[in-house]
């Protein structure tokens, strides 16, 4: 079943490099997240899957058959590449009904008009929409289009899908909800999902697996939670999570002692490394440090964001400032101070190249 | 006591609410144009049905042996029921089915034609893509005679029409035409539908571009033929352009007056637009009726426009971000279509030009050699002597050609002075009270002159000014022009206007600046693209417009276009072939100027 490789694909727009020599392989039923800030080729590169865009040059291989390849001249159009496509502002054709805009995939394979029906009905009511059958798209809500959108998407059973920031047009309730339903969509049709967005949090909920891309390059390929814990450089360290991670630069030395923003602190990593005196970056999570009655270390309280579920802290130590995530309904009074200690996992980078160099236990030493 | 201070309450919360209404310039400015266009565009459209009840002083009376300023259904029947001599066949049935014919034709044409090269630039790899855009629009820019005057100059010859002379086709190829090619329904429609075709390019290419790619790209995914996208997804999403063009190609066509003059009248080939001016003199009762059943059409058509477009298929076509369109590949068929292309539009655009030019400088008609040509009719003196024929002195050295030019600019200007103002306070009050009553029917008064057509529109005039001393000469032909050409401003002006976010102008408001203000230092130069096609358009098109004024100019001070006029009637060709060319020389650079200093261009203010 359709397992999707990329060798060396690249796309250039006259002198811009959108994509660059991309290499990816897509498991079967996987749903695979291309993740970036907007402008770093994602799109790019899921079009150039479907066929919507040509490379400029490279290989895709979808399932067994080769649909492009820059070499052999191999180009199939996308109507020959099975896939199907959920588009951002979902397409709709304002001419046709609901009814007519999924009819309109099965009339292209030439189905029976009884088929036809049967299988409009059935997404219908898999995506509770029944009852606008009738309307014209205009006529709807934007999560109703959506759902009608999703409907016209999956008809044809395509064992491929792509979708382009399909919730990104939606408001925030409702995105959740369809974020659900998208990953039941995924366990129900057993198909291969390729989805684009620029939110970590879709990503990080919804997908098997991650591709954090940057500037058209591939900046780390792992499931979410792994690549959550184990960042592969700064970038995609920075891009996870929310709040964002704390980058505080520092000294390391031979000894293993390192200094940073007026602290001096043991780092001892998890896994048997040799790190040698460098310049870093210590990459601390919020939620990571623990504020309470009690902590080596003290800070001022700068800001305050409560939300009822966690409370994030922003706060001054010396010259650093730093976000901590705080679970419960609590607050803290500002310009107050407060005491915190690290715990546990931190990440160090390498200063110069942004590169992880390891991830390890903090002690505070002063 | 409590019923008091309950009517007090009622009264200041009234008087609460006249005054927010009234704070609003946009109420202030629709309330105005509202009164303005009911006595401007409702008042001349009564009037007209009133006289077609009144008897007229003349052949009309003695006809109807009734006397002058009678209430009267004489011209009703003597038009549509009269058997005898197969009057009302051939005053009004005739003309009627022709005008038909002719503008259905003229606007499949026009749709044909200008879409599909809209297609092609749009949605293809076709070469020469710039040139082909860049001259599409030129017959727009010329006088819609030109063509004509062109087609016919071109192909008459002495076995068919008037009989006078050959044209260059039969003079120099020796090649005559037959005479269905050369008058009548067929040259008529070809020539509009030409004429016209601009439109199509302009509304349907802007649709096109501003198409969203997604839509066509959702289809190809599952897996629809081209041909297929082409017909089940692109044309019913570019379908309201279409219908808009077609909207005002049929009604520009229907009341095209110099055009049939030219290709009709010489085999008796009569639209109602002819049809009324033969009438208006002896029979003004009737040419009234033949104007009203024009008028009629027109609102037809604008109905079912709006049936189409205002459906429930609301037609956003621009969704969100979009991709770079992937272009047709015209393949092996590229080169042949473009040079095809490029050959028909220089034939269209420069043929014209040229033909007068050579027409312009010989001295006998049908003699194309070179000892034939002088430039006399242009800057030669002493010709009625010389030559026996027309002026005295070539056109370039008439004073009267001066002063007809002078006329001709300054009403132009002038009348797109006011249209094009006005165009913008009607966009600004109707995009701000948008979708409100007040607002919906000063769009619709706004768009009515449109579907009058100019004969009509100026008989009015005429007999309007006839009530008020001081409505005379040029200031008329102000009012006329301005009035006529208020549907083109409004819409470029409602067009800019409905670009343009609400709160650009609430961020001036909350600061404080006051209206006159925000309109001319935030809201025009915003949009000053927009806006200045709605002078452009007016300006151009009063420059070459002939029957909407042909009725009122008085011959004392004639404009260009009467001027060309009465040297055609008079049968002087060399002379109206140079001031037919001067005409357009001074139209293309008067667009040309505007155009490069202020990037207003005639296809942003064809909004229709």
């Amino acid at each position: 079943m359709p397992e999707i490789f990329l060798k060396n694909v690249s796309k250039h727009f006259g002198k811009v490099v959108a994509v660059d020599k991309l290499n990816l392989q897509i498991l079967n039923n996987a749903f695979l997240t291309l993740l970036g800030p907007s402008g770093c080729g994602k799109t790019t590169i899921l079009r150039m899957i479907a066929g919507l865009e040509t490379p400029t040059e490279g290989q895709i291989t979808i399932g067994n058959k080769v649909v492009f390849d820059s070499d052999q001249g191999i180009n199939l159009p996308p109507n020959k590449r099975d896939v199907g496509f959920l588009f951002q502002n979902y397409a709709l054709w304002p001419h046709m009904t609901v009814y007519q805009n999924i009819a309109f995939g099965l009339e292209n394979l030439k189905w029976e008009k009884n088929e036809i029906r049967d299988k409009v009905k059935e997404l219908l009511s898999m995506l509770r929409i029944e009852a606008f059958e009738n309307r014209y798209p205009s006529e709807l809500s934007g999560g109703q289009q959506q759902r009608v959108a999703i409907a016209r998407t999956l008809a044809p059973g395509p064992k491929v899908l792509f979708m382009d920031e399909p919730l990104s047009n939606l408001d925030s309730k409702l995105r959740m909800e369809m974020r659900a339903e998208l990953k039941r969509l995924h366990r129900d049709t057993d198909s291969t999902i390729v989805y684009v967005t620029h939110d970590q949090q879709e990503a990080m909920t919804l997908s098997t697996m991650v591709c954090v891309i940057d500037k058209g390059r591939l900046q780390q390929y792992a499931p979410p939670l792994p690549m959550y814990k184990n960042p592969a450089n700064v970038f995609v360290a920075d891009f996870l999570g929310n709040p964002a991670m704390n980058f505080i630069d520092g000294r390391l030395t031979e000894a293993g002692e390192l200094t940073f923003g007026g602290l001096r602190a043991r780092f001892e990593p998890f896994n048997a490394v040799t790190l040698g005196a460098r310049d870093v970056i210590v990459g601390i999570r919020p939620e990571y440090i623990r504020i309470g009655a009690e902590g080596p270390l003290e800070a001022t309280v700068y800001s305050t964001l409560p939300s009822g579920m966690e409370t994030t802290v922003k706060m001054n130590v010396n010259d650093i400032s730093l976000t901590s995530v705080v679970f419960g309904d609590v607050d803290f009074p500002v310009d107050r101070k407060v005491r915190f200690s690290f715990n546990k996992a931190t990440v160090l980078f390498d200063r110069e190249s942004g590169r992880a160099l390891a991830r390890g236990a903090l002690t505070i030493v002063s | 006591m409590e019923e008091v201070k309950a009517r007090n309450v009622a009264l200041n919360r009234l008087r609460g609410r006249a005054t927010a209404w009234f704070s609003k310039p946009a109420n202030i400015i629709l309330l105005a144009f509202l009164v303005a266009l009911v006595v401007l565009t409702l008042y001349p459209l009564l009037s007209l049905l009133t006289e077609t009840f009144t008897v007229h002083a003349g052949r009309e009376a003695r006809a109807a042996r009734q006397s002058a300023g009678e209430f009267t259904l004489y011209h009703f029947e003597r038009l549509f029921a009269t058997r005898e001599n197969d009057y009302s066949r051939i005053q009004f049935y005739e003309p009627f089915v022709n005008t038909l014919t002719v503008s259905l034709a003229a606007s499949l044409i026009a749709i044909l034609f200008g879409g599909t090269v809209a297609f092609l630039v749009t949605r293809t790899n076709l070469k020469y893509i710039k040139f082909v855009s860049a001259v599409f629009t030129f017959p727009y820019i010329m006088p819609s005679w030109t063509l004509a005057l062109f087609w016919e100059t071109f192909f008459k010859n002495v076995n068919i029409g008037l009989k006078t002379s050959n044209g260059i086709m039969a003079a120099v190829f020796g090649v005559y035409m037959p005479e269905w090619f050369v008058y009548g329904a067929f040259p008529i429609a070809l020539v509009l539908g030409l004429h016209y075709a601009p439109y199509a390019f302009i509304l349907i290419g802007t649709m096109l571009r501003n198409m969203d790619a997604s839509l066509e790209e959702a289809a190809t995914i599952l897996r629809t033929g081209r041909f297929r996208i082409i017909r089940r997804i692109t044309l019913p999403v570019v379908w309201p352009a279409i219908m808009s063009t077609f909207l005002l190609v049929f009604a520009s066509s229907m009341s095209a007056y110099s055009v049939p003059v030219f290709l009709g009248s010489p085999v008796r080939y009569y639209m109602l637009s002819t049809k009324m001016k033969s009438l208006i003199d002896s029979y003004p009762g009737q040419a009234y009726i033949i104007a009203g059943v024009m008028i009629l059409m027109g609102m037809v058509i604008l109905l079912l426009n709006q049936r189409v477009t205002g459906s429930r298929r609301q037609y956003t076509t621009v969704l969100g971000k979009s991709h770079q369109i992937r272009r047709i590949d015209l393949g092996r068929a590229n080169a042949p279509l473009a040079i095809l292309l490029v050959i028909v539009l220089s034939l269209v655009a420069v043929a014209p030009l040229v033909t007068f030019a050579l027409e312009s400088v010989i001295v006998k008609a049908g003699d194309y050699s070179l000892s034939n040509m002088t430039l006399d009719f242009w800057v030669g003196t002493d010709l009625t002597r010389r030559l026996d024929q027309g002026d005295s002195t070539g056109i370039l050295l008439n004073p009267k050609v001066w002063n007809a030019l002078g006329y001709s600019l300054a009403l132009a200007l002038l009348s797109a002075f006011i249209a094009g103002s006005c165009g913008i306070l009607v966009g600004y009050g109707v995009a701000k009270r948008r979708g409100g009553a007040l607002a919906n029917t000063v769009n619709a008064l706004s768009f009515f002159p449109y579907l009058m057509p100019s004969l009509a529109f100026g008989a009015i005039y005429l007999a309007m000014s006839s009530k008020v001393p001081w409505l005379r000469g040029f200031p008329l032909l102000v009012l006329v022009g301005s009035v006529k050409y208020l549907p083109f401003a409004s819409r470029s002006g409602l067009n800019a206007m409905l670009q343009l976010s609400g709160e650009i102008e609430e961020a001036a408001v909350i600061t404080g600046v006051p209206w006159w203000k925000r309109m001319l230092r935030v809201i025009f130069p915003i949009q000053k693209a927009g806006f200045l096609s709605g002078y452009l358009v007016p300006m151009v098109s009063c420059m070459r417009e002939l029957s909407l004024f042909v009725l009122l100019v008085p011959t004392s001070n004639a404009i260009l276009t009467t001027m060309l006029m009465q040297y055609s009637e008079k049968g002087w060709a060399q002379f109206g072939n140079a001031i037919n060319l001067l005409i357009i020389i001074v139209v293309l650079l008067v667009n040309f100027i505007v155009n490069r200093l202020t990037g207003a261009s005639i296809d942003k203010g064809v909004g229709g």
